[in-house]
Parts: structure tokens; sequence; C-alpha cells
């Protein structure tokens, strides 16, 4: 397997699909870098290749992404991955209504269980739903989004827009900035990033940041241009609107003002950070519309792009664990 | 009832400082004579139990038993609460009054204590409400219910938490000298917790309740007990700072109690990694820390009682993602073996372990039990602390099959269980 990070020795063992060590693929946190780079190399190799027939891993299987919050971009990345390599996809929104979700997690699991998909892509807004959910279906389980815990694809995407920019992660200075506490964007960027070997900040108000997260192998910051100082990368998180009136923040205006990207805290910290956000965007909250259009720096559309590529390495190596195990 | 004598026992009794060989004589379901040594010649018609090679002690007190009769019937009736009892050697336990009608008036006490009379086996008593429909609002009828058999008054699975409500009830029920039992936690700090507050909170993605809102309601309720001399007792104690502030107010002379459960002093916070369900406790487990703190507090008297926290939760709502997941475990069948798994490890003493199970809550309910005094009560319980078994849920006396420790290998089997000298139950 490739032991570099650089694109081009990565280009020859790319063009095999990885293999996983467990059937589903629930979360960052305990993945070796090995993994996660031939994650990388081979979603790399999906988008420098974006209309060739490289694989049809999922010809003849099903894939269900069953969607208990709402996304559009998730979503849909996911069956455009999908289909690129030949599978079948079955949408299930289940509206977040105020339903008792866990029970219908398992009703709907059983019911999907018993149509035989091969692959479920699930969201949900509770820590640990995917793992339970892995515990009562044949399919093998993605976990594409569970409460504050883990985004798994997310981070793999993120990860592959940086290389693909920047040609490495190892000794990069990466800044997370914003709602740390209820972000799983945050914790598998940290768990992944900080795998292969950058150096993890985090940027926020002291009431968005969880406990002991210092014991995670980051620095942390409550001061944004202290924070991003001289980093590679500044990544900025989506603050929903209702932690801005008077609860973990005191108000929107507040918030911008001391933790909102613009033109000028990024010029006078960081002039050569790349911008990225994993959307949907808070323009004017916490970045304002120059710096999240700048396409010199900013970097989100590229994140939207390397979504589908990163989710077609993830499903390929589940699909090829299922045909190895049956 | 004919007369009983138990020979050749090993007896251990706090209330006398007795660890020894010896008997224990029962006539009319009160004890006549304990000594160690050799038995006196038995009257003719006293069944001879020779209890050679095992222990005698005073039955174990319960302090908090979440019964689900009435009201959750299919989840724990009367009928498999006092089997599990008798089969954990409880002789007495006290109930929850958070049921379905909720224990807030006289009449309900009198109903559940004379249904369980007529089951007969463990004693079973009743605390009464502290306040009208649990609310936390208003007082309930206190004194009416301590008439009918009320041993103390608890807000149930929440906490009081209007200071003035508070003060009230420890004015008041100092008045009927009953003991106000609460469950310490600041709900503010807590309302969305699903775990204990740290980095396996943070890891997990599950919203951390800080261990501090334990402390912050004891603090407070102790500046109270001052102000009014009012019993107070801090149910399933959780945290380190929450054991200082008792070990602080005992020193100082006021009457404080607490008690806690095994889950406290075996687990802590990391038994969540697997998001397993049955790991949901309130209070949540806790740091490392805090569990080398309950032992501490049970080893140096600062914590006086273990008691199971015995609570029947519907299959159902375990089977669900950690968060909405409902809190709360069965305790009876496991609350001796998992205490002697103290003993075993050498924090505490066997003397030590019968007193935190059997004479503090007697003494802390002011209730019959907890001593082989001739002229006591002969609840008594024959067990072996070395012998091994696995735990399993589906081997439990109870209809309440949800544990923490579902597959755990511990020491300690009841062997046999007396209550007012007649047996309850015997291990095939």
């Amino acid at each position: 397997m490739n032991k570099t990070s650089s694109k081009h020795s990565a280009s020859v063992d790319a063009s095999v699909p990885v293999s996983l060590p467990s059937k589903h693929l629930l979360g960052i946190e305990g993945m070796s870098p090995l993994l996660i780079r031939a994650l990388l190399d081979r979603g790399d190799m999906f988008a420098s290749n974006p209309q060739s027939d490289i694989s049809a891993a999922l010809k003849g299987k099903t894939i269900v992404n069953l969607f208990y919050e709402n996304s559009t971009r998730t979503r849909v990345s996911f069956e455009l991955a999908a289909k690129r390599l030949g599978g079948s996809v079955l949408n299930i929104a289940v509206a977040g209504s105020s339903v008792k979700k866990g029970e219908t997690l398992l009703d709907t699991a059983t019911t999907l269980n018993a149509m035989h998909p091969d692959i479920l892509v699930v969201r949900h807004n509770c820590a640990g739903a995917a793992k339970l959910l892995s515990q009562h279906v044949d399919a093998a389980v993605i976990n594409a989004g569970d409460g504050r815990h883990e985004h798994p694809t997310q981070a793999l995407l993120d990860a592959l827009t940086i290389r693909r920019r920047i040609g490495r992660i190892e000794g990069l200075r990466i800044a997370i900035c914003g709602d740390i506490a209820n972000s799983r964007v945050a914790r598998s960027n940290i768990h992944l990033l900080g795998t292969l070997g950058a150096e993890m900040r985090l940027v926020c108000p002291s009431t968005l940041l969880p406990a002991a997260v210092d014991q995670m192998g980051v620095s942390v910051f409550t001061d944004l241009e202290t924070g991003i100082r001289d980093a590679d990368i500044v990544m900025m998180l989506r603050l929903q609107t209702e932690r801005m009136a008077g609860t973990e923040t005191p108000s929107q205006r507040e918030y911008f003002n001391f933790f909102g990207l613009d033109k000028a805290k990024l010029e006078r910290s960081a002039p050569d950070a790349l911008i990225m956000h994993p959307g949907p965007m808070n323009r004017g909250v916490e970045i304002d519309s120059t710096t999240a259009d700048d396409v010199e720096k900013s970097l989100i559309r590229t994140q939207v792009e390397m979504g589908v590529a990163a989710r077609m390495a993830c499903l390929e190596a589940l699909a090829l664990g299922l045909d190895n195990a049956s | 009832m004919s007369d009983i004598q138990f020979i050749n026992a090993h007896i251990i009794d706090p209330s006398q400082d007795m660890d020894g060989i010896g008997y224990v004589s029962v006539e009319d379901g009160i004890i006549t004579d304990c000594r160690l040594g050799d038995a006196p010649k038995p009257s003719k018609d006293a069944k001879i139990v020779d209890c050679t090679h095992g222990y005698l002690a005073p039955g174990l007190v319960d302090m908090r038993v979440q019964s689900g009769d009435p009201g959750a019937e299919h989840l724990e009736d009367l009928n498999s609460l006092l089997s599990a009892a008798a089969a954990g050697g409880v002789t007495a336990f006290a109930c929850l009054p958070n049921t379905l009608p909720i224990i807030d008036d006289p009449a309900m006490i009198d109903s559940l204590c004379l249904r369980a009379s007529r089951q007969g086996g463990s004693r079973l008593y009743v605390y009464g409400a502290a306040t009208k429909g649990l609310a936390g609002k208003e007082m309930a009828e206190l004194g009416m219910m301590a008439e009918s058999g009320a041993i103390g008054f608890s807000n149930g699975l929440t906490s009081i938490q209007d200071a003035l409500v508070m003060r009230r009830l420890l004015s008041y029920a100092s008045m009927i000298d009953k003991p106000v039992i609460q469950h310490c936690e600041d709900a503010s700090l807590t309302a969305d917790g699903e775990m204990n507050e740290g980095e396996t909170s943070t890891r997990l993605g599950l919203i951390g309740s800080p261990s501090v809102a334990e402390v912050i309601i004891i603090d407070r309720d102790l500046h109270l007990v001052r102000l009014t001399g009012g019993r107070y007792h801090v149910a399933h104690i959780s945290t380190r700072a929450g054991i200082d502030a008792v070990r602080k107010a005992k020193a100082e002379g006021l009457p404080v109690t607490a008690d806690t459960a095994p889950p406290y002093f075996i687990l802590n916070e990391l038994a969540v990694s697997t998001y397993d369900t049955a790991m949901k406790l309130s209070p949540p487990l806790r740091s490392e820390d805090d569990r080398l703190a309950v032992i501490e507090g049970l080893a140096d008297g600062t914590i006086d009682a273990v008691s199971s926290d015995h609570t029947p939760v519907d299959g159902d709502a375990k089977m669900q993602p950690f968060g909405p997941s409902q809190p709360g475990a069965s305790g009876i069948d496991t609350l001796f073996a998992l205490t002697m798994s103290l003993v075993h490890a050498d924090h505490i003493s066997m003397m030590r372990a019968i007193e935190i199970l059997s004479l503090a809550p007697a003494t802390i309910l002011d209730v019959p039990g907890g001593s082989l005094v001739p002229g006591s009560m002969a609840d008594v319980i024959l067990f072996r602390p070395d012998t091994g078994w696995i735990v399993k849920g589906v081997n439990f006396a109870s209809a309440s099959r949800i544990t923490p420790f579902e597959g755990q290998p511990v020491q300690g089997v009841i062997d046999a269980t007396y209550v007012g000298g007649k047996e309850t139950f015997r291990r095939d």
C-alpha cells in the first residue's frame, strides 16, 4: 500500500479498490493513516477521471439513503457517487418531525432489512445512531452524520480537497473555527487531519468549546486572529441561528464581530490561507460573501465536487467487503 | 410458627460487632438468642439449619427501589419485585413514589403496603412524594402520609430545584421526624445532558452533564439543613465534590446521610463508549476519579449505604440511540454480589459491607432490620461470599432484566433468605 501522500506515487496504488478492515464505515476515530491515505488515493483517482468507467463495483447492488435530517448536498453526493459506480439508489427522507425518532430508526431498520439492501447510508440527529443501525441490519452501513459525533465522508472529502490543492496534509496548519461543540464535521476532521500529521487548531467562543477537547491533540484559541495566524487552511463551521440569540453567544452581530471571517481579519492574520466550509453557509454570520466567493482562496465549491469522489471510494470499499464476505 | 436454630454459621452482625462462628435462635419470628460458639440444645420442635461453611447476616435493606406497580405492571409487578428481593437477600426495601398514579396521597401508601403484606415476603416500605404530583412546587400531605406509613419523602427521579420548597420540606419533615431523600441534580445544567461531561462525551458527540450539577444542589441543601435542622439524605451520590461536601457536613454534625449504588463504584463513563444504552443511568456514570471517591466514601463512612437503585425500564425505551434512550437499570438481583466486590478487592471489610447493606439503611429509615440482637425481627440471610457466577439478565428473578453488568463475572451468592423467621428463598 502507498506510504506517502504525494499524488504521483498515489496514482499507482489507487488502481485497485480499498479494502476496509470492517464491514461498516461509522467514523474516522481509530482509522489508521494507511487506510485513510488509501481511501484518499482512490478518491483522488476518481476525481481525476470523472467521466471514465473505472469501477462498476455497485453494479447489481442497492444503496439506500436513509436521512432523518434534512440534507441536500450530502444526499445528492452519495446518490451521484453510487450511480457512477453502477448502483441502484433508493432515497428515503424521514421528515424531521417530532415523532420519536429512535423508535422509527429501528422500526425502519427492520423494514428495510427485509428488502435486503446492500449498503445503507444513514444520517440521524443522534450520536451513535449509525452504529445502532449497523447492529440490526445485514447491510453495510455508512455514517452520513450522526448527531454531534462524526461525519466521516465529510472529513475524507475535506482532506481530498486539501491534498489536491496543496499536495499534502502532513505539516499543514489547519484552523477549524466556529461551533465546535455541536459539530460532527469538526470531530471527524480533528481525527482525520490530525492522524495525517496536520497541526490542528480550534477557534471558537469558550461557550462553544466541548469539554476536554484538548485531550484530542488540538490547540484551542478563543481569538480568531490569533487562532488563524499563519494558517494554511481556515475551515469555517456553520453556526445554527438558534445558538446566536443570547444562549451560546450573545447575538448574531457580536458573533460575526469576533468570530466571523472577513477579508480584513484574513489579510491581517493569514493572507495565504485557503478557506473551507462544509456548508450550508450563513453568509454574514460566520463568513462574509467576499471571502466565501473568492475564487483564489475559497475551496468551498471544490469541496462539493470532491464529495462525490470521496464517497465513491467509500462505497466501493464497502461493496468490495460485501463481495469478499459472500 | 415453629422455632428455628441456625447453627455453625459464620455470623456477621455490625450492630454488635460480631464476627465468628456461632448460632442464632428464632422463636415466633423474633431472634431470641445470638452468640458465638456452640449452640445449646434446641427445643424439641425447633428446626435446625446447619450453616457450616456459610455466613449468616441480617438481611439487606434496600433504600432505593422503583416499583413498576402501580402503573407499569408490565415491566415489574409486586410479585416479581418481591421474588427478586427474596432471591437477592433483600428483606426490606423502600419504594420511590414516582409510580402511576404518583404516591402523593395517604390512601396510595395504605394500598401498596397492604397488597405487599398480603403477598408476604420482604417488607415493603414507601416514600411519600415530597411535592404534589412530584411537580416540585407544593408540599404534599407529608403528615398524613407519615401516619399511613411513609418512611420518608422523595421527589422520585427529579431533584427539588426551588430552594424555598426545599426549605419548607426540610422544616416540615423535621417536625414529624422523617428524612427528605434528595436526588441531587441542578436541572438547568443537565437539561439536555446525555452522559457525564468530559473527554468521553466530547469524543462520542453526546451532550455532557457537568458533574458539578450534583454538588451545587448538595451545597445549597446543606445550608438549608443548617437553617431548619431537617434530616437530609443524598440519594445515589456519584461525584467526588458531592462526597467531599457530605464529609464536611458530617464532621460539622449536620443530620446528613448518603447512599450510592453499585454502578458508581464499579463502572465509569468509559462504559458508555459503545453507546450501550444499558449504561445510561441517572445520575450518569462518572469519571474514574469520581468512582474512586465513591469507594473512599464507602470505606470511611461518608457514604452510609448502598442501594440497588433498581429501575424497571421498557426494552423498547432502551432500543434507541443513546441520547433519547431512557435511563435506569435493574439492580436488586445483583446488589449483594456487586457490593461483595468491594470486600474481594479489600476496599472494605465484610463487617462494613453488611453495615452498608443492612444496618445503616435500616437506621436511616428507622425500620426493623439490620441487627441480630435478641428481640430483633428474624430477617436474616445465609450466603457464601466467594461463590462465582455470571450476571445474565435473563436469569434474574426480577422481570426487569436490563443490567449494565450483563456478562460480568461476580462472586457472592445468597443461599437463603428469611423474613420474620419465614424462609422466603432457598437456592436449589
